[in-house]
């Protein structure tokens, strides 16, 4: 571990990080690409400083005006918005926006419900399984079903990720449309104040709700042993009011409260209970013909924080800036790889600009990684772009 | 382009004409009338434009039918038919493309009557989405009773051409289909493919099968295709036509007619008070005359000291709506959030949300209350504990919640019976009594409405203690007088 995670540190180091390991190039033509038609310079760049003085409607016109402007601001934060019609300096509140990627974030936070290792701004190896499980129904569905290539994943610093996809064709999408992608991926729906906020219906499940559960299926086992959904007297009372058969509920309730307290255990006999129950009593299935995957979902689907991807104009933190309160970089990582990553082997500013540290190598070679596959990333939206900028002046041209 | 209707026109029309202008009984509104009308006319075919408009809106808001199911399309027909226009019935009945004279003439006017109604709804945004809803389920009703060879006529003249994909490709991925898809018989419709965000309603409810950014349609899911363009069509007009505002208005026989039309919908939108409610008094208030749902995130800000970003947004404005001042208001928030945080961080995060709510940050407009709709229709989340309780609560929380405030037994099962069919408003009107014990039946459409209802009771100003049969007619009144004050606004969004 690290020895200090010195906030007052972060003026003297920001300068430093930004210059050796932002990877300023990249990123630059990341943005570029994804402002296309527009100008580098319409796109919102938003800065938090060290007093928490906000600064929005900056913009840079290229790489070279991005380091001097890091280099005189040093941002804590940095954020990023929309592609306008203009410089956003200029217009500010008359400006039209015109394109912005289409963006999702996923916190931890959101499932205080559900998990039990940790809660609020904590998270730890056992919660960040629900990332991974987040991370690959939503990868798996914006490319199968939504067909988009380019998508980025980012740790968001904290206790998240966001995903930005930089297609053309979801760059300009409208608001109704990201608001329908977002209804479409969004499983779980209520407040604090509703117990079952999965309802599935008695149609046949659609094909992206069944092919989630198959990906939700390959880890569960996993966290249900993590989190032990079911192992206390209180968690158990959570699963019972996510069953809306009374009778139901009392036989499973009698049953598992007398078993040991393994959820794991609790949860096959439940499986078994349901199962029974199912086929004696053949007119309770209109009411709980998908409880299982109900309950499977509102444990383990993704949370999104639908607003953020349904506003065109929502600012964003960016990829490889730097965490404030933790120090954490917010590195890029491969969706098939997140499994295998660990909190405490993403690389942070200390560790990074210290040699004596203890990670300091791991953890540079992990900043080298993230790099490297933001860098192929970005490689293939240029190529996206150059093909498609060729087919459009084609078209053009058969007119 | 819609002003057209009141130049000088040389043509007159003639029947040939007409055939040619209205072929068919489904019209997608492209191209603005311009022949000469009387203004009598003229007067007349937007009444009974409007008429038919609203005639929608009874069916799925005050009768609570299901849009677009049989008992609903069955209540808009009878009810066009007993007001007299038998014409709108038989356009939405069985839409098609005779070539009657009777045929040509209901066309003709349901044409002008459309272009007339746009201009009286362009004005303000709020009117714009009235309109457009109601147009789009007049849109969906017509086209949803289609005869197939109609439907096949209509997208010839309107020029669309889809072609169907192949049986091999659509062997490929039946089974998707039949999961996918919300139709009987699958394997006997033909399918076609279409850009996903040429369907967002269907990908929105997760109705349709989409792979690759494509979505597999059946024939008679192409109204979404369709609904989808001509929303979009109609949306740009309305802003056309409101650029053309002034030209038209030089005509004062016609500013009369058309702003006359639609007062009625201009209910309060609580966004100037006048009286100063004390903060001090909100404890108080709350208990007495705040709806449940203000009530909800009133007692969770002082138990938690803290809301998330959806219920500061509903509470800090409805405070605005009674009175509250924005010195208070700050001094309110800053109080309870002050318990779990210190000082600096509440002026840096959360004191600009409160300032922009009162118009003072950012864009500077003075932001209304949320009505019930917008907080029944609002996403609620995890953590989150605004939106409308009677629609965001599990009704064993709801009866928790109830009888923790001692409603009594039968009222308490009312309340949660008609939230769990769906009816918010009325459950919330039922609670209005049950707190105040009067049976008043007001239609609550919005939060700040409850709050001075209330206010009036407790002051004294309704007299409550009346007659039995007095009573009854005053309850009638009310309703009917509510009823009309009820924004319909979108109501088809969140029926779907």
């Amino acid at each position: 571990m690290v020895a200090h995670y010195d906030e007052n540190l972060l003026s003297d180091m920001l300068p430093v990080y930004y210059t050796r390991l932002f990877p300023q190039n990249i990123f630059c033509r990341w943005l570029a690409c994804g402002n296309s038609p527009q100008p580098l310079s319409n796109r919102e760049l938003s800065f938090t400083l060290a007093d928490d003085v906000y600064i929005r409607y900056l913009s840079i016109s290229n790489q070279k005006e991005f380091q001097a402007l890091l280099q005189k601001k040093c941002p804590y934060k940095l954020d990023i918005g929309a592609v306008y019609n203009n410089k956003p300096s200029i217009s500010r509140h008359d400006a039209v926006v015109l394109a912005r990627e289409l963006v999702f974030d996923i916190d931890l936070t959101d499932y205080d419900e559900v998990r039990t290792c940790c809660q609020e701004a904590k998270v730890c190896d056992k919660c960040w399984k629900f990332m991974v499980i987040a991370c690959e129904i939503i990868h798996t569905s914006l490319k199968d079903d939504f067909g988009f290539q380019n998508i980025l994943w980012v740790f968001s610093g904290r206790r998240g990720i966001h995903c930005w996809v930089s297609d053309f064709e979801a760059r300009t999408l409208d608001s109704p449309g990201r608001g329908a992608i977002a209804d479409y991926l969004c499983l779980i729906i209520g407040g604090d104040n509703q117990n079952k906020k999965v309802h599935l219906g008695v149609d046949n499940l659609h094909s992206s709700i069944r092919r989630s559960i198959g990906i939700i299926d390959k880890y569960f086992d996993e966290v249900m042993l993590d989190q032990e959904f079911i192992g206390t007297p209180e968690r158990l009372q959570k699963l019972l009011k996510m069953i809306p058969d009374e009778t139901l509920r009392d036989i499973v309730e009698n049953n598992l409260t007398k078993m040991p307290q393994s959820s794991l255990e609790r949860w096959k006999s439940f499986v078994n209970i349901y199962d029974t129950y199912l086929r004696e009593n053949g007119n309770a299935i209109r009411k709980i013909k998908y409880l299982l995957e109900e309950i499977k979902i509102q444990y383990c689907y993704p949370r999104l924080d639908v607003n953020v991807t349904k506003g065109f104009n929502h600012l964003l933190k960016s990829p490889f800036s730097i965490h404030p309160k933790t120090g954490k970089v917010s590195v890029v990582f491969k969706p098939n790889n997140a499994r295998n990553m660990k909190l405490d082997e993403i690389p942070t500013i200390y560790t990074l600009l210290d040699d004596s540290s203890p990670d300091n190598v791991q953890h540079q070679n992990n900043m080298r990684s993230a790099v490297k596959i933001f860098q192929e990333v970005v490689f293939s939206l240029e190529k996206a772009e150059a093909m498609r900028r060729r087919n459009d002046a084609n078209t053009t041209l058969e007119f | 382009m819609d002003l057209k209707i009141k130049r000088k026109s040389t043509r007159t029309a003639h029947s040939s004409n007409l055939l040619e202008n209205y072929p068919h009984d489904l019209q997608m509104y492209k191209v603005p009338p311009i022949e000469n009308i009387r203004l009598h006319e003229f007067e007349t075919l937007a009444l009974e434009r409007l008429t038919l408009l609203r005639c929608l809106a009874t069916a799925t808001t005050l009768k609570g039918l299901r849009i677009y199911s049989n008992e609903w399309r069955e209540f808009v027909l009878n009810e066009l038919r007993s007001q007299g226009l038998k014409y709108y019935a038989n356009l939405c009945d069985i839409s098609g493309f005779g070539t009657s004279e009777a045929d040509l003439q209901a066309r003709r006017k349901d044409h002008i009557g459309h272009f007339i109604l746009r201009l009286a709804y362009c004005r303000t945004e709020e009117l714009r989405r009235w309109f457009v809803a109601r147009e789009l389920e007049l849109f969906k009703l017509r086209f949803m009773t289609m005869k197939s060879e109609a439907v096949v006529e209509f997208f010839k003249i309107n020029k669309l051409c889809y072609t169907n994909i192949s049986e091999e490709e659509k062997n490929e991925i039946i089974g998707c289909l039949r999961e996918s898809t919300m139709h009987q018989k699958v394997d006997s419709l033909k399918f076609y493919k279409v850009k996903f965000y040429e369907v967002l309603d269907l990908v929105k409810s997760r109705k349709v099968y989409i792979q690759g950014g494509y979505a597999y349609i059946p024939d008679k899911d192409f109204i979404s295709v369709l609904s989808a363009q001509y929303r979009i069509h109609l949306k740009q007009s309305l802003v056309v036509a409101c650029h053309h505002l002034g030209e038209i208005e030089q005509d004062e026989r016609l500013v009369g007619l058309l702003k006359g039309l639609h007062q009625s919908y201009s209910g309060d939108d609580y966004s100037d008070t006048k009286v100063v409610v004390p903060i001090e008094t909100l404890d108080s208030l709350s208990v007495k005359s705040f709806p449940l749902c203000m009530r909800q995130l009133h007692e969770q800000l002082r138990l938690s000291h803290h809301l998330k970003h959806g219920g500061r947004l509903q509470y800090g404005l409805f405070l605005k709506g009674i009175g509250v001042t924005l010195e208070d208001s700050l001094r309110f928030w800053r109080d309870e959030f002050t318990k779990i945080m210190d000082l600096d961080k509440f002026e840096k995060q959360y004191a600009y949300n409160i300032r922009y709510n009162y118009g003072k940050e950012g864009s500077k407009k003075n932001y209304s209350p949320f009505n019930c709709l917008k907080i029944i229709n609002n996403n609620v989340g995890p953590g989150d504990c605004h939106g409308c309780p009677y629609r965001h609560c599990d009704p064993s929380n709801l009866k928790n919640r109830l009888k923790g405030y001692g409603i009594e037994h039968q009222a308490l099962h009312d309340i949660v019976d008609m939230a769990k069919r769906g009816h918010f408003q009325i459950a919330c009107s039922k609670y209005f009594d049950a707190a105040h014990n009067t049976e008043l039946g007001l239609g609550i459409n919005h939060p700040n409405q409850y709050f001075e209802e209330s206010q009036k009771i407790l002051k004294g100003e309704n007299k409550v203690e009346i007659k039995k049969e007095t009573k009854q007619t005053t309850i009638k009144k009310e309703q009917s007088k509510q009823m009309e004050d009820i924004d319909f606004d979108e109501i088809s969004e969140w029926n779907e």
